[in-house]
């Protein structure tokens, strides 16, 4: 699988963020020269909450909170769960969502979908989308996805996702979009990652995005 | 959903019921090194309780997460000689033991299966028999380690994929395919014990020393 980087927008202090940003960040990506629209492009997740055995206690605090389970665009019959206060990462096949539903102990509690337009440019595959509550659709972010498409390894293509956020940042700016888009850092050697790219990295950089997602959300509102 | 159906079988006529199977399958013997590790949702959750797969055969081991539901009941099932129950399962990666353990399951019990199995088609259903000696570890995990619980007794299985619509063809199938097994074991379903088959050391014999060649499928 080859690397990718996950950036979200934030907003200026003091703005509030409309789907008009992603007309105007599409934009953004169209104005580079050779680039193509490539189609849409959806992934969900899914918020867990454990399922006390005395249902009239709230959930003891020994269990997991922060237990998210994530579809991604890219591997429609794969599901992965990811716990960050864990540093742990399960990848499975789809039907392990059928398993989980059939445990009963940790049911879906809201859930989030991504989803927008993709775009090739050269070498890259770029995915800017909305983040969206579901299912009253009320709009929480703005994200983007980049791909380097001729590299697995994360060191060796450090250099060129750097130079490619260098160009986007500039380009946005140019733009006058009201905030910029900041780029989800994350230490995977916490999570037993190594420097080969997996559907287990995307994983970790959507449960560390969406949790800023959320927290620039609710400050703006 | 999975038809299934289980006997047992003394350990020295495994060679038999080996050679047998051979002629009546007509598909290669897979080796079975399963180990199963059965956790169950601790105090705080909602009661459950699943189990992890960790295939040994093979160079690289593989997990799989199952959860197994209660028999089908009813008039009609119980006119079946085969138990119907539905069965969830997913392929995982070998953090699935971690994650339960992070959700708040633990462990309740832990074997190590042994032994070799066949898949082949009758009657258009997928049967799978399983000959297994069942193991138990003196340490945690110790499947280096493991020593048969039931020494001198293997257990049989024929399991079969199943939906709604075909469960009772499924049951036929697997119903049919015992027949032939019938000299040696007699399946039932799971929790009807139907003991040792009296018949199983003559058969046993005539089949060690006819060497197989028996294609009946």
């Amino acid at each position: 699988m080859t690397v990718k980087w996950l950036m979200h927008f934030q907003p200026n202090q003091g703005t509030t963020l409309t789907s008009q940003v992603m007309a105007e960040a599409c934009a953004v990506a169209e104005s580079f020269p050779g680039v193509s629209r490539d189609g849409r492009w959806r992934s969900s997740m899914t918020f867990y909450r454990a399922v006390p055995r005395d249902q009239s206690l709230p959930a003891p605090s020994d269990l997991p909170r922060d237990l998210i389970g994530i579809s991604l665009h890219d591997l429609p019959n794969e599901y992965l769960f990811v716990m960050r206060s864990q540093r742990l990462i399960l990848r499975a096949h789809s039907s392990v969502q059928t398993v989980m539903d059939k445990l009963q102990s940790y049911k879906g509690r809201f859930f989030i979908n991504f989803e927008g337009l993709q775009y090739k440019w050269g070498d890259f595959k770029l995915r800017i989308g909305k983040c969206l509550y579901n299912p009253n659709e009320a709009l929480r972010g703005i994200v983007m996805e980049v791909e380097y498409l001729p590299l697995s390894s994360i060191d060796k293509s450090q250099r060129v996702m750097e130079e490619f956020y260098e160009i986007w940042r500039e380009a946005v700016a140019s733009k006058l979009l009201a905030g910029q888009f900041i780029n989800t850092e994350v230490n995977f050697v916490e999570y037993g990652l190594g420097d080969s790219y997996t559907p287990q990295h995307t994983a970790v950089l959507y449960g560390m995005c969406v949790v800023q997602v959320i927290a620039s959300s609710n400050k703006n509102q | 959903m999975e038809c299934v159906v289980q006997g047992i079988i003394e350990t020295l006529h495994v060679e038999a019921l080996e050679i047998l199977l051979v002629g009546l399958c007509g598909a290669p013997k897979q080796r079975v090194r399963v180990h199963e590790l059965c956790l169950k949702s601790g105090p705080n959750l909602v009661s459950s309780e699943v189990r992890l797969l960790c295939d040994l055969a093979k160079t690289t081991p593989s997990w799989t997460i199952r959860h197994v539901g209660g028999a089908m009941r009813g008039a009609g099932a119980d006119q079946l000689s085969v138990l119907v129950r539905p069965i969830a399962e997913s392929k995982a990666s070998s953090t699935a033991l971690r994650f339960f353990y992070g959700i708040g399951y633990k462990l309740d019990h832990e074997v190590l299966k042994t032994g070799f199995a066949f898949q082949f088609q009758n009657r258009g259903a997928n049967l799978t028999v399983s000959v297994t000696s069942t193991n138990r570890m003196p340490r945690l995990h110790a499947t280096d380690d493991a020593v048969p619980i039931t020494p001198g007794i293997h257990l049989v299985e024929i399991t079969a994929p199943a939906a709604p619509e075909n469960y009772t063809e499924v049951a036929s199938a697997i119903a049919s395919f015992c027949e032939y097994l019938s000299p040696l074991l007699h399946l039932s379903k799971p929790g009807i014990s139907t003991g040792i088959v009296p018949t199983a050391a003559a058969a046993a014999a005539s089949l060690m020393s006819s060497g197989g060649g028996i294609k009946i499928l």
